[in-house]
């Protein structure tokens, strides 16, 4: 009698790199933002029907949790377009290869940071 | 679908451990995936102490010492030995190559070694491959003219020629389909960066006059368009292949209508 074939491990074992980590963060952090969009759609709502729930907002957005929120998803819009524009380079056809996407893949990590340290130091000082 | 656990009879249990009996001071730990079809068992992982100071420089070289003269019941594919045929193409260190062109020394720490990725194991390191052969018929990959006159040579220029490199080498070892997340969840409709290569391959033929017909056919939102260029594949190819620009050449042509 012949048993039931087993199944072999594939995401458990197999090694992560640059271009893998980036594509998964992609879908991850694209839908964090569609959560996020919704909720800012909810929050301009929310204002425009009272001014209590204006002040409440506010004071939730100015607490430390709102502020790692704020930061985390300028974060996550930071690599989301550019992970984006990367993609749109590939759908030309170019960049395939291995150590441009190495390249690629770090400036899209690293790009994000700097995004989001930028816009912190902008909404910090100029607005 | 994605399923990220494995199903309950496919979770990897501790198994066997063999310790060295040569005496030597230069000894590695390699763990090997086992499962045999004939007890019932869940799979496991024998661990072995392998003698490295006489065993040679590839993977394929440590798996045949374990079978020479530890373990005589470790079952693998394997034949040229020399990178031409892709029968030894497992996962080791956790990434897709040929056992026989793997160094060894290039893993860090114990080697792990499993059978490709998301397959059903027939015994130990050996994956049923049915599936991507089934799908590489599936994409007719042979020449197809329907010129009337079958006894004249089809010419081909030197241009034409090379519009070929990087697609005719492919050695169909599965190394890039099985390394690929999106062949993992969507296998059974996905036809994986080895069978699109291939596509690939016929659809830029000039020889071949079915390059229209090719082309729809594999213009479907899961066949084709379950590549996100993650880029495993290109990573994995021991032939040094790119089927994700190729995936993604087949993609453009489509969106140009160049067809």
């Amino acid at each position: 009698m012949e048993n039931k074939k087993p199944l072999s491990p594939h995401i458990q074992i197999y090694r992560w790199h640059i271009s893998s980590l980036v594509s998964i963060s992609h879908r991850i952090t694209g839908i964090i933002n569609i959560i996020a969009i919704t909720l800012i759609c909810l929050w301009v709502s929310l204002i425009s029907i009272s001014e209590s729930n204006y002040e409440t907002i506010n004071l939730l957005l100015n607490s430390k949790f709102g502020k790692f929120i704020i930061l985390g998803l300028t974060w996550s819009f930071s690599f989301q377009i550019l992970s984006e524009i990367r993609h749109l380079i590939m759908d030309l056809g170019y960049g395939f290869e291995l150590y441009i996407t190495k390249i690629t893949g770090l400036v899209v990590i690293l790009g994000s940071i700097i995004l989001t340290i930028a816009f912190y130091l902008i909404g910090k000082n100029f607005i | 679908m994605v399923q990220i656990n494995l199903p309950k009879d496919s979770q990897v249990k501790k198994g066997k451990y063999f310790k060295d009996k040569t005496g030597s001071k230069n000894l590695r730990k390699v763990n090997i995936y086992r499962w045999d079809p004939s007890d019932g068992e869940n799979p496991r992982i024998d661990s072995y102490e392998v003698d490295m100071d006489n065993c040679p420089s590839k993977v394929l070289d440590i798996l045949n010492k374990i079978k020479n003269e530890i373990d005589p019941t470790l079952a693998y594919r394997r034949s040229c030995a020399h990178g031409v045929c892709g029968s030894c193409a497992m996962n080791m260190g956790g990434k897709n190559g040929l056992a026989c062109t793997t160094p060894h020394e290039e893993i860090d720490g114990d080697i792990d070694i499993y059978p490709l990725p998301h397959l059903k194991v027939k015994k130990d390191l050996i994956g049923d491959l049915d599936g991507l052969y089934k799908q590489y018929q599936s994409i007719e990959p042979w020449l197809k003219t329907n010129s009337k006159s079958q006894t004249n040579e089809i010419i081909q220029s030197k241009e034409e020629r090379a519009k070929l490199d990087g697609a005719y080498e492919c050695i169909m070892c599965a190394c890039c389909s099985t390394s690929c997340p999106s062949y993992w969840w969507n296998g059974d409709k996905y036809l994986g960066p080895a069978v699109l290569l291939q596509a690939y391959r016929w659809i830029v033929d000039s020889r071949d006059e079915e390059r229209k017909a090719r082309l729809k056919k594999v213009a479907d939102e899961l066949k084709l368009y379950r590549c996100h260029t993650i880029m495993n594949c290109t990573s994995a190819c021991p032939k040094g292949l790119n089927p994700a620009k190729a995936i993604a050449e087949i993609k453009k042509m489509l969106a140009t209508a160049n067809i």
